[in-house]
């Protein structure tokens, strides 16, 4: 299903360029999975995430005028809407209220987390959401530096500094090659 | 270590958190879109603009004080208070609010809610009344809370009238051609509430609405229609309700 999308995107993005609601359902359809990984992990709310997904979709498509390139920037242009509305859920205040209190507290070795006692699960919901992100879309969702940095709206040396910095919060000791 | 372990043991923590995305997610999407209005440009925009500027003249000449009048919010969704609702609605301001009168419903919306979020809301909202009435060109139905509004609200019509159970995970299948499902987050509806959870009205629009969810602070009702799933939403207060009028003609 994905091989048969991506062959016939081009098609599929002059169709839905033209108004055709299906064939953009179609273009993004392979975007979903990770669109939802990335807004579970930023929501850390299943439920949530996915209606952050869905609403980040009617926004898609009521901007797919505003879309610069080809098909090959939807992936980086759909997660940067994704990614958006997260942030706008977050910004909710009972959001706030409610996630805050699940997360655990750490323990702290000077300014970092002690990577042998500390559940890297619980040190990644610790980081601020602005941290996550770059490490959801390298690490979780494999793009490549280019595209992490495109739906940063960043250059690439930028998000690869993003990305290292939010490493070495959860690893104090990582060096750049065990990061890149 | 390595690079490849690294990546291994975040991308481990990350699935721990995100679990899988529900199989309905792509199904619930496109029949968001399908009923989402599109967005085509400038064009568009400036003939839109220039009928909004049209209808907003001719309802000054009409009515002759327009302020008089409840404002309306995109998406159909909006609150009887003088503030309009966007999509994080503030709370209701204390003055008493007008009943739902029998006056035709303005302005319906046949797309997925925007997510109506309320500011201040209580641990968990009661519902403790569900009611219904049908009037000329709209049926409503009425959900009033006991103490105050629930955190959140959204519509998701949908084609059909199949919706699946919360928590249970069968389907039901309710009257009608056409179907809306209500979620209320941070609400209840086993402790104050008391009535039919199965209402059967066979008014011309909505012919049933069903209790589907009442699960981990989520209430979920789901609406039969006959014809339309177009709908107007907005909350009233002094008792706090939402009100949901079904277009019916």
């Amino acid at each position: 299903m994905i091989g048969v999308v991506m062959e016939q995107r081009p098609q599929i993005m002059a169709r839905a360029a033209g108004g055709d609601a299906q064939a953009f359902a179609t273009l993004i359809e392979p975007l979903l999975d990770p669109a939802y990984r990335l807004a579970a992990v930023m929501l850390a709310d299943r439920s949530t995430a996915e209606d952050a997904v869905q609403e980040a979709s009617i926004k898609a498509w009521r901007k797919l005028g505003q879309l610069r390139g080809d098909a090959g920037s939807l992936r980086s242009w759909f997660l940067s809407i994704v990614a958006n509305e997260c942030r706008m859920v977050r910004r909710q205040h009972w959001w706030s209220v409610t996630k805050v209190a699940e997360v655990r507290p750490l323990q702290v070795v000077g300014d970092h987390f002690d990577a042998a006692s500390t559940d890297l699960k619980t040190a990644l919901l610790r980081l601020s959401p602005g941290e996550r992100l770059p490490l959801v879309l390298h690490f979780y969702l494999d793009l490549p530096l280019e595209e992490v940095a495109r739906t940063l709206g960043l250059s690439p040396s930028a998000a690869k500094s993003r990305i290292y910095r939010a490493a070495r919060k959860l690893r104090s000791d990582l060096t750049l090659e065990e990061v890149f | 270590m390595t690079r490849e372990d690294f990546r291994r043991e975040i991308g481990d923590a990350f699935d721990s958190i995100s679990g899988s995305s529900s199989p309905a997610l792509s199904d619930r999407v496109r029949a968001a879109l399908a009923e989402a209005p599109e967005h085509r440009g400038p064009v568009w925009i400036a003939a839109l603009a220039a009928a909004v500027i049209a209808v907003v003249l001719v309802g000054v000449l009409l009515v002759g004080n327009p302020l008089n009048r409840g404002p309306l919010s995109p998406g159909g969704l909006g609150t009887k208070s003088p503030t309009p609702c966007t999509p994080t609605c503030p709370a209701p301001l204390p003055s008493p609010s007008p009943n739902p009168s029998a006056a035709p419903s303005p302005g319906f919306t046949c797309v997925v809610s925007p997510l109506m979020t309320m500011s201040q809301p209580p641990q968990t909202a009661f519902i403790d009344a569900v009611r219904t009435g049908t009037h000329t060109g709209y049926d409503r139905i009425t959900i009033e809370f006991k103490n105050g509004q629930p955190q959140s609200i959204q519509l998701r019509p949908q084609t059909g009238t199949t919706f699946t159970r919360d928590a249970i995970g069968d389907k039901v299948t309710l009257s009608g051609r056409y179907g809306i499902l209500v979620v209320i987050k941070g609400a209840d509806a086993h402790t104050s509430y008391s009535g039919s959870t199965d209402i059967k009205t066979n008014y011309p629009g909505l012919l049933e609405a069903r209790q589907v969810g009442d699960f981990e602070g989520t209430v979920q009702w789901a609406l039969g229609l006959a014809s339309s799933q177009c709908y107007h939403v907005y909350t009233l207060d002094n008792p706090t309700r939402l009100v949901i009028d079904l277009k019916n003609s």
